[in-house]
């Protein structure tokens, strides 16, 4: 088995990387696409510690790949998708879930990790009769290329909600997501007893990952709503610098979102250990918030420019912060405590006010943006897929939203639908299963906490 | 009125002093428009809570039918100042939100203000359990209307609330979901085009010298939209939105938006922030 150490993705997106030559192997983002693909491909197995000071973050703009064989292992201590860099496509899918028992639901989860394990990995389907209809959509041709696809597990709180052997085994922090004092919720966008989240190069891939696994088990899996969308590809500048990609906006995305590749930080903001007065079964998850926010583009671009940067806090065009000049350089506050600088509702301000104590409000943000036609009033549908992790929902985003609320952004958005989910543990190697801890322990009986 | 009049030029000077564009010339000269806009603001916010009180009594009486008819006339005092309404979020959000911003709509208990009396009294046909809703919408407007008393309207917010106006109009009014229950869409639109066009009428002086094209393109815009709605008065008011044809929909929703184009830079030209 492989222990969680191999499992960091490789640092092929490394920020503040500076390549020393252009030979350099380091640069694994510059590197050809096989070479990529290689790498990702044997990332469980190689040790890629990088250089001391560089970091990766997961919203780093995707840098292109021209290979489709680039592949993230499966199977892990935990699961992937979280601190993976994004690629350019995403996807949610939520479902509800027909499972009467304990049984049903082994068997859910059991199938769902087979399909999830392939599709993640690539492989060639069945050939069956041609009398019959074939085993694969074929979307991606007769061999499914992996394409860096991953598949998230996570469960919402109806899941335990509406079983009886399920409630006592709710996360703690698990709950419906309720309104903001922003929000417009449509009920069919939101909630889920099961969703996955899908991220791969193409975002063909995740359509036919959603395929298969709407193709595979129907009496299981009733889709409910999904999302799809994606970032911008960015080739890493000439000194080998990654940008964070911008949103629909116009702005940088990302730039302060923690280190992924810190694992004691990450050990802290994201996963569940046996402190956290969670379930047992619970070790190794996440939480995982997932908000659909509509952007009223038309407004945002009639705004005027300074207006733009005093609410967001940052320069539009570098996405430095007021008091920087880089979009990497952290925003100072502690001089400015009137707001004269930074205004005291600035969106990054009151997002991460970077006081003693708000430390323990960090998220992992992996957002997409959305484009979904056009609204009743003909004005563009698009926003932000809003995708956030951490190891206290309470704490994490839903302190973040509430010091939002009020902020003056909230002009141009709307968010819409969504959704509070749990993300299970890993499941470990081939023969283990996502969702194994939770049906173990109704099997056990044992809802106590550790 | 003259009394007020100088009592809005004072509270707003002393805004202005305390702010870096006061020393522009040309924010010196919005202090007569903009106290100009104050009292505009008072009159509504006056007649909104006569009308109101009126409407909401009509309720509380059990007079379906009066209540139906005061609704959308009601409504244009706080259409036409919405922009400053609006700076009081929470009362915005009292008087005038709608089933969309409430998960599972109409049937949400938290779901109150002008809509969901609008929905008790056409789709139910009833004023049965509105006289709370009705008491509650009445105090908040109240509210607002002192607390928009006490305070100097911020100029950017004055000016913007041309351009803001605008923008309501073009994201989620054009279609006719704000009235969709009583079909009065064409009432509130008159309210919003009349309160971006007080605010253009008043600053007009003082771009129309180095700017007559944009001037001319606006008040051109404007009156694409009066000739548009005209077509439809009837009586005091105006008919059911389902009488808009789609050619006059995309007539007035073109205008809308080369208006909120045209309008955002306002601030602008005038040396706002």
């Amino acid at each position: 088995m492989n222990g969680s150490d191999d499992r960091l993705p490789p640092r092929s997106r490394e920020r503040r990387h500076f390549l020393l030559g252009m030979g350099a192997a380091a640069g694994g983002a510059l590197a050809a696409p096989a070479a990529l693909a290689a790498t990702q491909a044997n990332a469980q197995t190689q040790d890629r510690a990088g250089n001391a000071g560089t970091q990766h973050h997961v919203t780093d703009a995707p840098t292109g790949d021209a290979s489709t064989e680039g592949r993230w292992p499966f199977y892990g201590d935990f699961q992937q998708g979280i601190i993976t860099p994004r690629p350019a496509a995403g996807m949610i899918a939520a479902f509800d879930v027909i499972a009467k028992t304990p049984k049903d639901l082994e068997g859910l989860f059991r199938m769902l990790t087979e399909r999830l394990a392939f599709l993640t990995q690539g492989g060639r389907p069945p050939d069956l009769d041609p009398k019959l209809p074939p085993a694969d959509s074929g979307i991606l041709g007769p061999v499914v290329a992996p394409d860096n696809l991953t598949a998230t597990v996570s469960v919402g709180a109806s899941l335990f909600d509406s079983r009886d052997w399920l409630k006592p085994l709710k996360p703690r922090h698990l709950q419906r997501m309720t309104r903001f004092r922003n929000d417009a919720l449509d009920a069919g966008i939101c909630h889920g007893d099961i969703a996955v989240q899908f991220c791969a190069n193409r975002p063909d891939t995740n359509i036919h990952a959603l395929r298969d696994v709407m193709k595979m088990m129907p009496d299981k899996l009733v889709l409910r709503w999904k999302q799809e969308g994606s970032v911008p590809v960015i080739p890493p500048r000439p000194d080998g610098r990654v940008e964070s990609a911008r949103n629909f906006l116009g702005f940088r995305d990302g730039s302060a979102n923690p280190d992924a590749g810190d694992r004691a930080l990450m050990q802290r903001i994201l996963w569940i250990d046996g402190a956290r007065g969670e379930p047992a079964w619970a070790e190794r998850g996440t939480y995982q918030a997932i908000r659909i926010i509509r952007n009223f583009v038309e407004r945002w671009d009639r705004t005027p420019l300074g207006e733009q940067e005093r609410i967001m806090g940052r320069r539009k065009s570098s996405g430095a912060p007021f008091t920087g000049t880089t979009e990497f350089d952290a925003p100072h506050y502690a001089g400015d405590p009137h707001g004269t600088v930074t205004a005291l509702d600035a969106h990054i301000r009151l997002a991460n006010p970077r006081t003693t104590g708000s430390e323990k409000n960090l998220i992992l943000r992996r957002p997409f943006n959305y484009s979904n036609g056009v609204t009743k009033s003909g004005q563009l549908e698009q926003g932000l897929l809003f995708i956030c992790y951490q190891a206290d929902l309470e704490a994490g985003f839903i302190t973040v939203q509430r010091r939002l609320d009020g902020e003056p952004l909230e002009e141009y958005l709307k968010p819409i639908g969504g959704g509070y989910f749990f993300v299970l543990p890993g499941a470990r190697e081939p023969g283990d299963y996502l969702g194994r801890t939770l049906v173990e322990a109704v099997r056990a009986g044992n809802a106590s906490p550790t | 009125m003259r009394l007020k009049y100088l009592l809005a030029v004072t509270a707003l000077m002393s805004t202005l002093g305390g702010t870096a564009y006061a020393q522009q010339n040309t924010t010196l000269d919005l202090v007569e428009p903009i106290a100009e806009y104050k009292i505009y603001v008072s009159e509504k916010l006056q007649q909104l809570v006569t009308d109101t009180k009126a409407f909401t009594d009509a309720i509380k009486a059990g007079n379906v039918d009066k209540a139906k008819s005061l609704f959308a006339p009601t409504r244009m005092s706080y259409e036409a100042i919405e922009p400053i309404a609006e700076l009081f979020s929470d009362l915005d959000a009292a008087i005038d939100s709608r089933a969309d911003d409430y998960e599972n709509g109409e049937k949400n208990p938290e779901f109150p203000g002008f809509h969901r009396l609008e929905y008790g009294l056409w789709e139910k046909n009833s004023t049965d359990g509105l006289a709370p809703i009705a008491d509650k919408l009445l105090a908040d407007v109240t509210l607002l209307h002192q607390r928009i008393t006490d305070m100097a309207l911020p100029p950017e917010k004055v000016v913007g609330g041309a351009a803001a106006l605008m923008e309501e109009v073009a994201a989620t009014k054009i279609s006719g979901e704000e009235d969709r229950y009583s079909h009065t869409d064409l009432w509130d639109f008159k309210g919003n085009f009349d309160g971006s066009e007080k605010i253009f009428i008043l600053v007009r002086p003082l771009i129309e010298k180095n700017d007559p094209a944009f001037v001319k393109k606006v008040a051109d815009n404007f009156n694409t939209v009066g000739t548009t709605l005209a077509k439809y008065k009837s009586g005091d008011g105006y008919q059911s939105y389902d009488k808009l044809t789609d050619d006059d929909r995309k007539v007035l929703a073109s205008a809308v938006n080369t208006l909120a184009e045209d309008l955002a830079t306002l601030r602008g030209k005038l040396g706002l922030n």
